[in-house]
């Protein structure tokens, strides 16, 4: 790459660059060889810019996943709330008799049992948000490469970088993998 | 539902007491209503986050708080250290239920005063167990 895009890219300090160029006074074909380097180079950037596909993204994609987490979220919520009317009316039952107890019950759990089939359309749902992440995942990566992307320390985003300090500060990390998650057995040992 | 009746008499239970239930999740204090109601518990108050709980336990004196850390503005970490640092609500049984699973959460919690730790998802026994060990004694 030519020095003077080397030193612009990999952003290396003034000494660098200039131990790199003090051999000799850049000739013009020097500077149209680096300018040339340099056009090729927004090409290739304009180029992984495009394949990024970012309007689809933010129009298309992003939104649609949202709106399919909003109806997971929604039949969720829909599905407790059945099952857990339908255990209560259970629990409260004034039946008197053992065959209406029975009756009861029996009603219940088939409210139940049809309350859980938002488990397959949910499932569906799930599911291509997984696809949307994973093509955000693909073109984000191609693209990382491609520019040779790196991260800022702290986040562009004052308010994400308030959650996130906030999140460190009160220790909110979330549910963990079993693999990473301390048992209840061992937290009981603590509390002996 | 006999298997879920706390010891009342070997443990010396009240029952009678006012417990706080706060967590965020409107789903998971019915849940937990519900299983302290089969526990034998008629006094099950609830709030949706610290302050909110914090103002309550100002109010009023419970037997037992039952909270979720993670909750806005105020998590259960800030609640249980507000509770431990004011001198009317310290000794306040406090049993943190949550889905924050880091040994390092557990830690905190413990030396900020927590009475005990339950990691959800749990079960109406793990509840059962620590009610007892915590209000029991």
């Amino acid at each position: 790459m030519a020095p003077v895009l080397a030193q612009a890219l990999t952003g290396a300090a003034p000494a660098e660059s200039a131990a790199m160029t003090r051999h000799a006074e850049p000739t013009i074909a020097t500077i149209v060889r680096e300018l040339a380097a340099v056009a090729d180079y927004i090409a290739h950037l304009n180029q992984e810019i495009g394949a990024l596909r970012a309007n689809e993204l933010c129009r298309e994609r992003i939104p649609s996943a949202h709106h399919e987490l909003d109806h997971v979220v929604d039949a969720t919520a829909s599905a407790t709330n059945i099952i857990m009317n339908a255990a209560e009316e259970i629990l409260g039952s004034d039946s008197t008799s053992l065959e209406d107890y029975r009756d009861q019950v029996e009603a219940r759990v088939l409210t139940i049992f049809e309350a859980c089939s938002f488990q397959d359309i949910t499932g569906q749902r799930i599911s291509r948000v997984a696809e949307a992440l994973s093509q955000l995942e693909k073109r984000l990566s191609r693209f990382v490469a491609a520019v040779n992307a790196r991260d800022l320390a702290t986040p562009p985003d004052c308010e994400e970088a308030q959650r996130q300090a906030r999140r460190e500060t009160l220790l909110l990390h979330g549910p963990q993998d079993a693999d990473e998650a301390i048992a209840q057995d061992d937290i009981d040992k603590l509390f002996g | 539902m006999a298997s879920l009746e706390l010891e009342v008499g070997a443990m010396a239970l009240d029952l009678s007491m006012p417990i706080l239930v706060v967590d965020d999740y409107q789903t998971m204090v019915r849940i937990i209503r519900n299983l302290l109601k089969q526990l034998g518990f008629e006094d099950v108050d609830d709030a949706s986050d610290g302050t909110a709980a914090l103002a309550k336990l100002k109010q009023r004196k419970y037997g037992l708080v039952i909270s979720d850390w993670n909750m806005e503005p105020m998590t259960g970490y800030e609640l249980l250290r507000h509770v431990r640092a004011d001198e009317n609500l310290r000794s306040t049984p406090f049993i943190m239920v949550t889905a924050e699973s880091k040994t390092e959460n557990v830690i905190a919690a413990k030396k900020a005063g927590v009475n005990n730790y339950i990691v959800k998802p749990f079960n109406a026994q793990t509840l059962k167990t620590k009610i007892e060990a915590v209000c029991g004694a």
